[in-house]
């Protein structure tokens, strides 16, 4: 119940209602040089902007809308693919430039709106006196035609990213309209209180569909998933089949020939790549059929393939370890599969997974769940055949799903050939 | 009991056993057994269930390890002999049920690392002996019951092993299959193989054995040829003697102890077993005595004294369950 929980029941596995997104900020501003009563002030209003994305909260609530991840720009993007993020913000480096031309045009607009008005309003010899109110060397600031465009990426057929992205626009909208109220008030505050309408667009946002995934859809997502879990479902296969072996005597009857452990380890190993193999393809084709776009070609069949092998190889490692402590053929059934379909929840196969970090190691954060080989699998196979991305991109999910596959492959082998290949 | 191991003559044995234990806690399933198997000679393992018969054949094949004692094959280390030189029929059917006899011999013929030209001679020759030729390419799942205990037999020779064991291999035969399989373990003993028979059909370890080894609760209780057990444990003949009212067979048989000549009397099996040397001479005073005790005998027969008759003298009537 509690992986069911884990896996149904996690927030942003949901992506709506008043909880954290996931996001991703990169910030490229190299922020600017305002001049404010001939005082020149360096600003970094990328920076800013992030703090404001990370601090503000839920109206009424405690709830921070966003949680931040610090990555980079690959980073975010391979997080993204594997819905470790709802959506990655990109902070244009001419972000602090737009802004001080906002707060300028703001405070030009407003300035000019205030004196016009007056000048409209009063008599002649008034307007005299106004011209003496102001400051001597008061000069109205001069706004660029700077803009900046914040780009909002993320994979458009998820729910979680057409959330975060809708807060997104209205927080940087906020944003805007602080700026503008900001420089207003300063001008107001010489020249009396006007509302004034500016006109340009200084600061704009853009929706950037996640490379690859133009047309994304949530059974995209799945069906590399459902690979995965038919993989996993190995796991009783193998067991069932060796317990039977035992359960029937066969394998004493092969204990007492020639064979060594390798020759009967290495059969399975054998022949349950074979069935891996026509199981991915099988499985492949299925989801072609129902719909299911892939990117990359032949070489992203065959790529996916060999990264199938090591989830097979993983799953048949887990069926020995069972096959060796099973007391029959059933309860190794039974066990496989009280085992394979929680650890498909766990491997992401079907749900993004919460955040449970467990460290950091070579620039990236590993989540608990990350021990396990198939997810290490799911999100290579993903990848691959959603984004389309090359071996060197999931190189570092294959290595690390062939070092767990080794350890369990160890394991199983070791467990397997002490409890049933030995003399009792 | 105690077979003592005579070292002049190791070549002359196909199995040796010394002081061969094991302990499961405190249950000693094999208790010091020690016993010598000659080449070529078809040896009878008998016990009951839960003597200790398959524990012990499990440490001779190494399927068991011993919690103490040797096993030496061929004067050799059980361990430093090849497999090949021993083949085991378990008294289960273990078989591949998908596979045909041919693909299950041929099988087990790869797994001895045999040359295929050799299997293939060898599994031709093997299923014309058991009668199976005509089945070669049937699948094992379409066999009949007798057809595969004569597969499962065949399958522990296929790798022409020096020492065969089989468990009870004719258990659940028909008449004419037990024959045909009988002929077969006689033939063994002809081509030079050893062979160690365990079963519970008395007759056939009678009609088969040159000698019987019987145990008990891991003890080795008596070890000589069938027909020195008949001579020397139990000697005579048996009347048989079944009342009318099987109920008064007790009080029967008190009245009768004290007929002089009578060796041993018991109940076996609701009938009334009366074991003397001159059976037939004491047979009027036995009658006289029942009569006196108005019991009515509806049945009596007299018979020679059988391996089955010895064996339930040595390891006695409980049920052994």
């Amino acid at each position: 119940m509690i992986i069911f929980a884990f896996a149904f029941g996690s927030p942003s596995s949901l992506g709506t209602g008043t909880t954290p997104h996931k996001i991703a900020v990169i910030n490229l501003d190299r922020g600017a040089t305002a001049s404010i009563n001939n005082t020149d002030l360096h600003i970094n209003a990328g920076a800013n902007f992030t703090a404001l994305l990370e601090n503000v909260t839920y109206e009424g609530t405690n709830t921070h809308m966003f949680t931040l991840t610090n990555a980079s720009a690959d980073q975010a993007q391979t997080l993204l693919k594997s819905r470790g993020l709802d959506a990655a913000i990109t902070i244009p480096e001419n972000f602090s430039q737009a802004v001080v031309s906002l707060s300028n045009a703001s405070a030009r607009t407003e300035a000019t709106s205030d004196i016009g008005l007056q000048v409209i309003n009063a008599s002649s010899a008034q307007a005299a006196a106004l011209s003496a109110q102001l400051p001597t060397n008061a000069t109205l600031p001069r706004p660029s035609n700077v803009t900046a465009q914040v780009t909002v990426e993320g994979d458009t057929g998820s729910a979680a990213f057409g959330a975060a992205q809708g807060l997104i626009f209205n927080v940087l909208q906020q944003y805007e309209s602080q700026i503008q109220a900001t420089a207003s008030r300063q001008v107001d505050a010489t020249l009396g209180q006007n509302q004034s309408q500016l006109n340009g667009n200084y600061i704009s946002a853009a929706v950037e569909p996640l490379t690859g995934a133009r047309s994304f859809t949530y059974f995209d997502y799945q069906a590399p998933g459902l690979i995965v879990f038919a993989l996993l479902l190995q796991v009783s296969s193998v067991a069932q089949d060796l317990a039977r072996e035992t359960d029937s005597g066969t394998l004493t009857r092969l204990k007492l020939s020639n064979m060594r452990s390798f020759d009967l380890l290495f059969g399975t190993l054998l022949t349950w790549i074979i069935i891996a193999v026509v199981q991915i393809l099988l499985l492949f084709g299925v989801a072609v059929a129902l719909g299911f776009q892939w990117s990359g070609g032949a070489n992203s069949i065959e790529l996916a393939v060999f990264i199938g092998i090591i989830g097979g190889i993983a799953s048949i490692s887990l069926g020995l370890l069972l096959a060796a402590f099973a007391r029959n053929e059933r309860q190794a059934a039974q066990l496989g599969v009280l085992i394979a379909v929680p650890v498909s929840f766990l491997t992401g196969a079907f749900f993004p997974l919460p955040s449970e970090p467990l460290g950091t190691a070579f620039g990236t954060t590993f989540q608990v769940y990350d021990l396990l080989p198939w997810t290490q699998v799911a999100d290579a196979i993903r990848q691959v055949l959603v984004f389309g991305s090359s071996f060197s991109d999931v190189a570092i999910y294959v290595g690390f799903a062939i070092v767990l596959t080794a350890i369990l492959f160890i394991v199983g082998v070791i467990s397997y050939s002490r409890v049933r290949l030995r003399a009792e | 009991m105690t077979e003592q191991l005579s070292d002049h003559t190791t070549d002359a044995y196909a199995l040796q056993v010394q002081g061969l234990t094991k302990r499961y806690g405190d249950l000693v399933a094999v208790d010091d057994l020690s016993l010598q198997i000659k080449k070529e000679e078809i040896f009878g393992f008998l016990g009951p269930n839960g003597a200790g018969k398959t524990t012990a054949i499990n440490m001779m094949v190494g399927l068991l390890s011993p919690t103490g004692g040797a096993v030496l094959i061929n004067g050799q280390d059980r361990a430093r002999v090849p497999k090949r030189s021993v083949g085991v029929c378990p008294q289960e059917l273990v078989l591949w049920e998908e596979l045909t006899c041919v693909e299950n011999l041929t099988l087990i013929g790869d797994m001895y690392d045999l040359p295929r030209v050799v299997t293939n001679e060898r599994v031709r020759s093997l299923l014309a002996d058991l009668a199976l030729s005509e089945k070669a390419k049937a699948r094992v799942s379409q066999l009949s019951g007798g057809m595969k205990r004569r597969l499962n037999v065949a399958l522990a020779v296929v790798h022409d092993p020096d020492i065969v064991v089989l468990d009870e291999p004719s258990s659940g035969l028909d008449p004419q299959s037990r024959l045909l399989l009988w002929d077969f373990i006689r033939s063994l003993k002809g081509k030079g193989k050893t062979t160690i028979l365990t079963t519970h059909a008395m007759e056939e370890a009678d009609a088969l054995s040159d000698r019987v080894a019987i145990i008990d609760h891991g003890k080795l209780l008596q070890l000589d040829t069938p027909q020195n057990l008949k001579r020397t444990i139990g000697s005579g003949d048996i009347i048989e003697i079944q009342l009318a009212e099987p109920e008064r067979n007790e009080t029967v048989i008190a009245g009768l102890k004290s007929v002089k000549g009578i060796q041993e009397i018991k109940d076996v099996g609701g009938k009334i077993n009366v074991r003397a040397l001159n059976a037939v001479s004491l047979l009027p005073e036995i009658l006289e005595r029942v009569d006196a005790m108005h019991a009515r005998v509806s049945d009596i027969a007299i018979r020679e004294n059988t391996l089955e008759d010895v064996f339930i003298y040595l390891t006695g009537r409980g049920l052994r369950e």
